[in-house]
């Protein structure tokens, strides 16, 4: 934290956790264990920038990671924000053209 | 390393399932697909045999977890937020808890398992209050609940438990409770008094980094043996050096306690999720993208294919000559755990997902 000043509220709770010593309570991953080392600059991408290590298809993917919430960025919501985003699109390689983009309604 | 003890071979061959006493008995694959479809495959028959609609499931089924006499399964839906318990001969709703009550918000994170005398359902809940203008983190736990308590069922008592459970299991005599997070909590299942800790993540092991184990999928109950793949990186080579980077298979032996972490591979691919045969149990099988055959008393890899699309889930035929992979997509292929040639393909109603379902075998 020596070279990051905090511009907001929540990084300078970040910062406050971190001088308490709380910041070991999350930990980065070690390797790549599936999905993404990065959230830039999609959905997902590998550990050498490409798809190869992804799922395959990509869409076999989709609803592994909206249902759980697991990359609320990405892909939407259905735990909590969305629940209906997915609803008649049951198979997401059949029928990924349906689902439309989601904005939140309140800024 | 897995290494077979006396105690537990014996302990497999005394002990005696509660369906072993039909003579007519056979397997079926137990999985769920979008929005909230509860789906029983007639393995033998490479067909489905029942679909059932849980009741305000969407927008899918999360943890599958059957009863010990496969006759009711109990799965985690709407939204995480309820466990609904379906009759697999009548179709009917027998068993529902709802969590959320009032400004709490409770989720069910994947863990659940049950009793072995089919009683009590154990599940992770990670309950949050909601504000006005914040949320409010509570602590976890586990709740049980009693399965005779039916439709409307409350916990029968709260278990804490650390943060991060992903997978719950019972062990096979069902004094104990095992919660995977960072490490593994051994827990007395009625007092939750906490017994042991086998480390993952604290492991500590020389010229290694932490591992990282990522594992939500219950699919032990043909071998007793909870399994799954880890991740860790050798600190004494050069981050390019072709060992660097290593992928092991970590056992826990749910009927003798037995806990083992050991490398088998310089990762050359990514596995989600595994299941060890019951009958040649030095056999771990792995699926992502692939399938992987590995032998865990020789910490090798013996064997690996790649697969026509994706799959998260993997189980084994109560023989071990059957591999089933599942999840994700619309389909169960079936393969020949000898030589991983592909005997079968079961397609799911409507061509829907599976997405993050479970897939149990279960005998009836």
């Amino acid at each position: 934290m020596k070279h990051l000043k905090p511009l907001n509220k929540k990084a300078r709770l970040l910062e406050k956790a971190a001088d308490e010593g709380k910041a070991e309570e999350v930990h980065a991953m070690q390797t790549i264990a599936g999905c993404s080392s990065t959230l830039d600059p999609g959905w997902e991408v590998d550990p050498l920038g490409g798809v190869a290590w992804l799922c395959q298809p990509m869409e076999a993917d989709l609803y592994g990671c909206s249902d759980p919430c697991w990359w609320p960025a990405q892909v939407a919501d259905t735990l909590n924000t969305y629940p209906d985003w997915s609803t008649g699109a049951d198979s997401a390689q059949r029928d990924w053209r349906t689902l439309q983009a989601v904005f939140p309604k309140n800024k | 390393m897995y290494r077979l003890t006396l105690t537990a071979l014996a302990a497999a061959i005394i002990a005696v399932p509660a369906w072993a006493g039909s003579a007519q008995a056979k397997e079926y694959i137990l999985t769920a697909t979008k929005p909230d479809k509860l789906v029983m495959v007639d393995i033998a028959a490479r067909k489905v045999a029942k679909t059932y609609t849980i009741p305000n499931a969407t927008p899918g089924v999360l943890t599958i977890t059957p009863s010990p006499d496969g006759k009711v399964a109990y799965v985690l839906v709407n939204r995480w937020e309820s466990i609904s318990g379906i009759d697999l001969d009548s179709g009917k709703e027998v068993f529902r808890a709802d969590f959320s009550e009032g400004d709490i918000r409770t989720k069910g994170m994947f863990g659940m398992t049950i009793s072995p005398d089919g009683k009590e359902i154990f599940i992770f809940q990670s309950p949050v209050r909601l504000g006005a203008g914040e949320y409010e983190v509570l602590d976890t736990h586990i709740a049980v609940y009693n399965t005779a308590d039916g439709i409307g069922a409350k916990p029968v008592r709260k278990l804490p438990a650390p943060r991060r459970t992903a997978i719950l299991s019972n062990s096979t005599d069902g004094k104990k409770l095992y919660a995977v997070n960072w490490d593994i909590t051994v827990m007395d299942s009625q007092t939750g008094k906490v017994l042991d800790v086998h480390k993952i993540r604290n492991w500590g092991r020389k010229d290694h980094s932490e591992p990282d184990v990522l594992d939500v999928w219950p699919q032990w109950e043909q071998a007793d043996i909870f399994s799954t793949p880890y991740y860790a990186v050798r600190t004494d080579v050069a981050m390019d050096h072709p060992e660097a980077f290593q992928t092991g298979m970590l056992t826990l032996d749910l009927k003798s306690g037995e806990f083992n972490m050991e490398n088998f591979e310089p990762t050359g691919a990514i596995i989600f999720s595994t299941v060890v045969n019951p009958v040649r149990r030095n056999e771990v099988y792995g699926v992502y993208t692939t399938l992987s055959k590995i032998d865990i008393e020789k910490d090798v890899l013996v064997k690996r294919i790649d697969l026509e699309h994706t799959y998260y889930t993997i189980n084994v035929s109560g023989d071990g000559k059957e591999i089933y992979v599942g999840g994700t997509m619309n389909d169960i292929s079936v393969y020949d755990s000898e030589t991983l040639e592909k005997i079968g393909r079961i397609e799911m109603p409507g061509g829907a997902d599976q997405a993050l379902a479970s897939m149990r075998v279960i005998q009836r």
